[in-house]
């Protein structure tokens, strides 16, 4: 008696959990951030929106990022996300220079940390030119 | 095992819910007799329960104005994981929960449970299919496609035909002269909160009652008398009756998941049947679709409209349908519950079904 009892609450509770699953999967699934969001291609910037010593900032992978021209021809491309805290962090031409404003944090136009709290240099992102354009990615 | 024992102990000790689970479980009794229509109220709860999470889930992506609705649905049935069923889930679930209310209300009727003292729990039950009618006359509408702008701009203009403020409910309920985006924002806002909310509350007055008064005994068997008119308050006790918990919740239980197996079997081998090639349309109010129809549950209120010479006289004739419903238990004020007993009653009752059910598949094939 005692063994089919069990038996037969095992066998309910192995039915409910499999249709707990089927249920919460979906759900789950449903809710999860899809991964085509933000997109994973390049972006392509025309090289006239990028002056010199001027930042332009986009949207790359569903994160925002900054491209800027250092000198004549020469660009470079870094995530804009601040490195402690998620923050996105501004160009300051007159100092060459990125700062986040919520915590000071400060990087080179390489972005690598000159002060604050920032614990790691901002990821800098491929950037190669194709005519008019740059290709970011 | 420990954690659970040391839980229950911790709540027993400070809330006594061992007793609460006992006097409302175990020591629950019903009627000896009682049947399996009995467990439409627990299967409706279940229903709502999967239309409330499952509407909760398609506000995560659905866009309430008229340039994304259309769009943002399509998104949930095409783009996101899993969009598809949860949206067919709550279309269906919402014709079956009309389904059970029907199988429930009459059912009621039929036994009789209607009767004194169950008057306020028949017309909160009765109010409580009222408001399923319009949380689906306001959910049809949210998808912006051209059955909901079309179906929406009918059921709307219908109210016109009331004498001297016709135009101006007309107005009201659609927020300007036509269905727009105004008629959208306050159609959602009555879906997603208002009229959930009054039906939250009228669900649990309904089952308080339910609770309160006790359950009635089908009127069946050969000891089954009229009770004794009484003025005072009178919970009925069924002495030596079948236990509510485990028996009658495992007959529960079956039902639910007969009404889910029937929901989940329209989701996955009849997911058009809900919906016509007009839902698959946006919205264009300057093109009206051929041959549209409203759902199921409306068809006898728009064969009624056709078949009465004036749109007034029709409105009126269901205006007076429903409110006899509801006033129906003080209406019917004898103490006779047997449907042998009742012939009168039973011939009407019938009568009533096929009437019902003639309008109905006569608007669906007029």
């Amino acid at each position: 008696m005692e063994t089919r009892r069990k038996f037969l609450t095992g066998i309910l509770g192995a039915l409910g959990a499999a249709i707990a699953g089927l249920t919460v999967y979906p759900v789950f699934k449903y809710l999860s951030p899809q991964a085509t969001a933000g997109g994973k291609g390049r972006v392509t910037i025309p090289k006239n929106q990028v002056g010199v010593d001027q930042a332009h900032f986009f949207q790359f992978q569903g994160h925002p990022a900054v491209v800027l021209q250092k000198s004549p021809g020469v660009y470079i491309a870094l995530s804009a996300v601040c490195t402690h805290l998620g923050c996105i962090v501004q160009w300051v031409p007159k100092k060459d220079e990125f700062l986040c404003p919520c915590h000071g944090g400060r990087y080179t136009i390489d972005g690598k940390v000159i002060a604050g709290p920032p614990p790691k240099p901002l990821p800098s992102i491929p950037v190669a030119m194709s005519g008019d354009n740059l290709l970011i990615g | 095992m420990g954690i659970f024992k040391k839980i229950g102990d911790f709540l027993d000790e400070r809330l006594g819910i061992r007793d609460i689970l006992e006097q409302n479980l175990t020591k629950y009794l019903l009627p000896k007799n009682i049947n399996v229509w009995y467990t439409l109220g627990a299967v409706l709860l279940a229903l709502f329960a999967v239309q409330v999470a499952s509407g909760i889930l398609l506000l995560v992506y659905y866009n309430p104005n008229t340039d994304d609705a259309f769009h943002s649905i399509q998104r949930i049935m095409n783009d996101v994981p899993y969009g598809w069923l949860i949206r067919t889930i709550h279309a269906v679930g919402a014709n079956v929960i009309i389904l059970a209310l029907l199988l429930h209300m009459l059912s009621v009727l039929f036994m009789g449970s209607y009767k004194r003292p169950r008057e306020l729990t028949w017309m909160a039950g009765f109010l409580l299919f009222l408001l399923s009618l319009a949380m689906c006359l306001t959910g049809y509408l949210l998808p912006w496609s051209q059955l909901s702008f079309w179906a929406t701009t009918v059921a709307t203009n219908s109210s016109r035909e009331i004498p001297l403020i016709g135009d101006v409910v007309v107005r009201f309920l659609r927020g300007g002269a036509m269905v727009g985006q105004p008629t959208l924002g306050r159609f959602f806002a009555l879906h997603v909160m208002g009229i959930p909310l009054i039906l939250g509350i009228l669900v649990l007055v309904h089952l308080f009652l339910v609770r309160r008064l006790g359950i009635s005994r089908p009127p069946f068997g050969p000891d089954w008398q009229p009770s004794e008119p009484s003025t005072t308050f009178h919970h009925e006790e069924h002495p030596g009756g079948i236990p509510f918990f485990p028996h009658y919740m495992t007959k529960d239980a079956a039902m639910i998941a007969f009404f889910l197996a029937l929901t989940v079997y329209v989701v996955f081998f009849a997911p058009g049947l809900f919906f016509p090639p007009a839902s698959f349309q946006p919205a264009n109010p300057f093109e009206t679709p051929v041959g549209i129809k409203p759902e199921w549950y409306f068809l006898w209120a728009y064969q009624t409209l056709k078949i009465f010479p004036s749109e007034f006289l029709g409105l009126a004739v269901q205006g007076l349908a429903v409110t006899l419903l509801l006033f129906l238990p003080f209406l019917d004020r004898s103490r006779e519950r047997r449907p042998k007993h009742r012939p009168l009653f039973v011939a009407g009752y019938c009568v009533g079904i096929a009437v019902f059910i003639g309008l109905s598949i006569w608007g669906h094939f007029s």
